[in-house]
């Protein structure tokens, strides 16, 4: 049963993840390879907001929604002039610039959250709290898995509405067509700057979570790899509407499940799985260039 | 002194690598992300194929001839059959980063994912003028040297070459005058798996190797390559070089950890205040990407 739970949060975590991500790679057509940053600096945030702060999970998670969209500029200001290659190379820069300030913001003398040795470097921040509301501790995993499904449905339901808007139509336009969309007077960088805040607030929202579960959180998760699975995610199950991300979500967990029951030995079973994402995106690419569920054919 | 030399050394080693990914990334607009793979391969097979008994010079034929092979191997079997069904760049990025996970993957369940070396002990060490080197250092600059400038010489002086140019320059008037333009993608694709490869085995020799360093090297020769101008040859060899020399001077000001972050600030710092790199033709992006 708790192995069921354990799944049921990280499918919450993913799915919160590739639906963000969806807005960035499919209604914005950018290719992102900073996800796993934004991932990263929710779980950093909220663990010293809870550590260091003592706040309990509401103002936490608000407080890394907002810290998470303000960042968002990062890449949010330069996909006003620059999109295929140059974007994804942005992109990179800004993770790669995100991963060395949580592996190198280190000093060995100083307590780790003190504003010398905020990120503690690359041993990371342990002994972060279970999420507590008031005076409701969720310190059993069900009670966590219960919190996550609360809040991945409602991301869920947030972007939904977001996406079926007028405003979701406006993503799309500019997508497929960027300087039409202007011709009609719309005005497509403050969408993009809209829709990247809210993509990555929801990414480090996800990164809360995680970091509330797994009660320790460092730099790897912000590491490029991760990035890397985060976009094989949404690309295997396809962009550009609201079915294809989770389908995509649902994919990448039960590919290592499915993997644990063939009794692979351990030693090569974290080869095969990234093999066999290798091998998807390839696949995909040639034979269903929009992904399982998805609608918008990748440029 | 030291430090400038050493930077130009490592600098040696970014440019040819930045020029594997340019012979591919000019003509065809392929994002080859595969050549990391082939980074990670090449010493890998060079060291089972030396304690297999077979003498040093073959193994590093046969290393560099498997990357060649595994190049053109991802164009015929992959970005030209998506050529023809019309995909785009992106569809290009992800097929190829695919096949570097696939490749990496591959090496790290075959060979383990430990950091080996190609030489045991204490390398020779040479000075002259106050400028020590080791013997594996001059390997690195002479070889990544020489075969840059051969490339240049092959480019600037034969027939090939002008047609290669041209491929570069505009691959449809090309097409267009009856040339074999698949012929010289191949070409392109061979060279680039080639020089990756060749990058790899003298990096290898100098500070050892494993299974995963491949993205990172390949990455910051990507921002070489966008550094020194997306349509000249030369460009990301020069910016290869200046990647090398600055990075040696942040190890020696600052501290080894923020190599990565300085060399993507200059990346952004470029694509904002000169975005046609050092020798690019200007343009406006919005027209090119």
């Amino acid at each position: 049963m708790n192995y069921l739970l354990h799944l049921l949060i990280y499918l919450n975590i993913y799915v919160m993840l590739a639906l963000s991500l969806n807005l960035v790679v499919g209604y914005c057509g950018l290719l992102t390879l900073a996800h796993a940053g934004y991932f990263a600096i929710g779980a950093y945030t909220y663990a010293l907001a809870t550590l260091k702060l003592g706040m309990g999970f509401i103002p936490a998670g608000l407080l890394t929604v907002g810290v998470a969209a303000i960042l968002s500029l990062a890449v949010s200001l330069p996909s006003w002039r620059f999109k295929g290659d140059f974007f994804v190379m942005i992109s990179l820069a800004v993770q790669t610039l995100v991963f060395s300030l949580l592996h190198n913001w280190f000093s060995p003398n100083a307590q780790p959250g003190t504003w010398a040795n905020l990120t503690n470097g690359p041993f990371g921040l342990a002994g972060i709290s279970k999420p507590v509301i008031g005076s409701i501790k969720f310190a059993t995993i069900g009670s966590i898995a219960a919190l996550s499904t609360v809040l991945a449905l409602s991301a869920g339901m947030v972007i939904w509405l977001f996406v079926s808007s007028p405003w979701g139509r406006l993503l799309k336009a500019m997508r497929d067509d960027e300087l039409a969309a202007r011709g009609l007077g719309k005005n497509t960088r403050l969408a993009k700057v809209q829709a990247m805040a809210i993509a990555c607030a929801f990414a480090a929202l996800a990164g809360a979570i995680y970091s509330s579960y797994v009660s320790y959180i460092d730099p790897s998760s912000a590491s490029l790899d991760e990035s890397i699975l985060m976009l094989c995610m949404v690309l295997v199950g396809g962009v550009g509407n609201f079915r294809g991300p989770i389908v995509g979500a649902f994919v990448l967990l039960a590919i290592p499940e499915l993997l644990r029951f063939a009794h692979l030995p351990d030693a090569v079973a974290a080869n095969i799985r990234l093999l066999a994402y290798g091998g998807l995106l390839v696949a995909m690419a040639h034979f269903r260039p929009k992904g399982l569920a998805g609608e918008y054919r990748l440029e | 002194m030291q430090v400038l030399v050493n930077g130009l050394i490592s600098g040696a080693t970014i440019a040819l690598l930045a020029l594997a990914f340019a012979v591919v990334y000019l003509p065809t607009r392929v994002f080859h992300l595969a050549l990391a793979g082939i980074y990670s391969l090449a010493p890998f097979l060079a060291l089972s194929l030396f304690s297999a008994g077979v003498p040093w010079p073959i193994c590093a034929v046969l290393a560099v001839a498997a990357g060649a092979a595994i190049s053109l191997g991802c164009e015929w079997l992959n970005h030209d059959r998506l050529e023809r069904k019309g995909a785009g760049p992106g569809l290009h990025l992800v097929s190829s980063l695919g096949i570097f996970i696939v490749i990496v993957q591959v090496v790290s369940m075959v060979w383990g994912n430990e950091v080996r070396t190609l030489r045991h002990g204490i390398d020779a060490v040479f000075s002259a003028g106050g400028v020590q080197l080791t013997r594996a250092q001059i390997i690195a600059g002479g070889t990544a040297s020489g075969l840059l400038v051969l490339f240049y010489l092959w480019l600037r002086f034969s027939n090939l070459g002008l047609r290669f140019r041209a491929l570069a320059d505009n691959p449809v008037q090309l097409a267009l005058f009856g040339y074999n333009v698949r012929r010289l993608r191949f070409l392109a694709f061979s060279l680039a798996g080639l020089f990756a490869a060749v990058a790899s085995l003298v990096l290898a020799f100098d500070l050892g190797f494993d299974p995963h360093g491949g993205l990172q090297a390949l990455l910051l020769a990507i921002v070489a390559v966008i550094i020194g101008g997306r349509d000249s040859f030369v460009g990301p060899v020069i910016a290869g070089f200046l990647l090398g020399v600055i990075r040696a001077e942040v190890v020696w000001y600052a501290s080894a950890r923020w190599q990565d972050a300085v060399t993507y600030l200059l990346l952004v710092l470029f694509l904002f205040l000169r975005p046609h790199g050092l020798l690019g033709k200007k343009a406006r992006l919005e027209a090119q990407a």
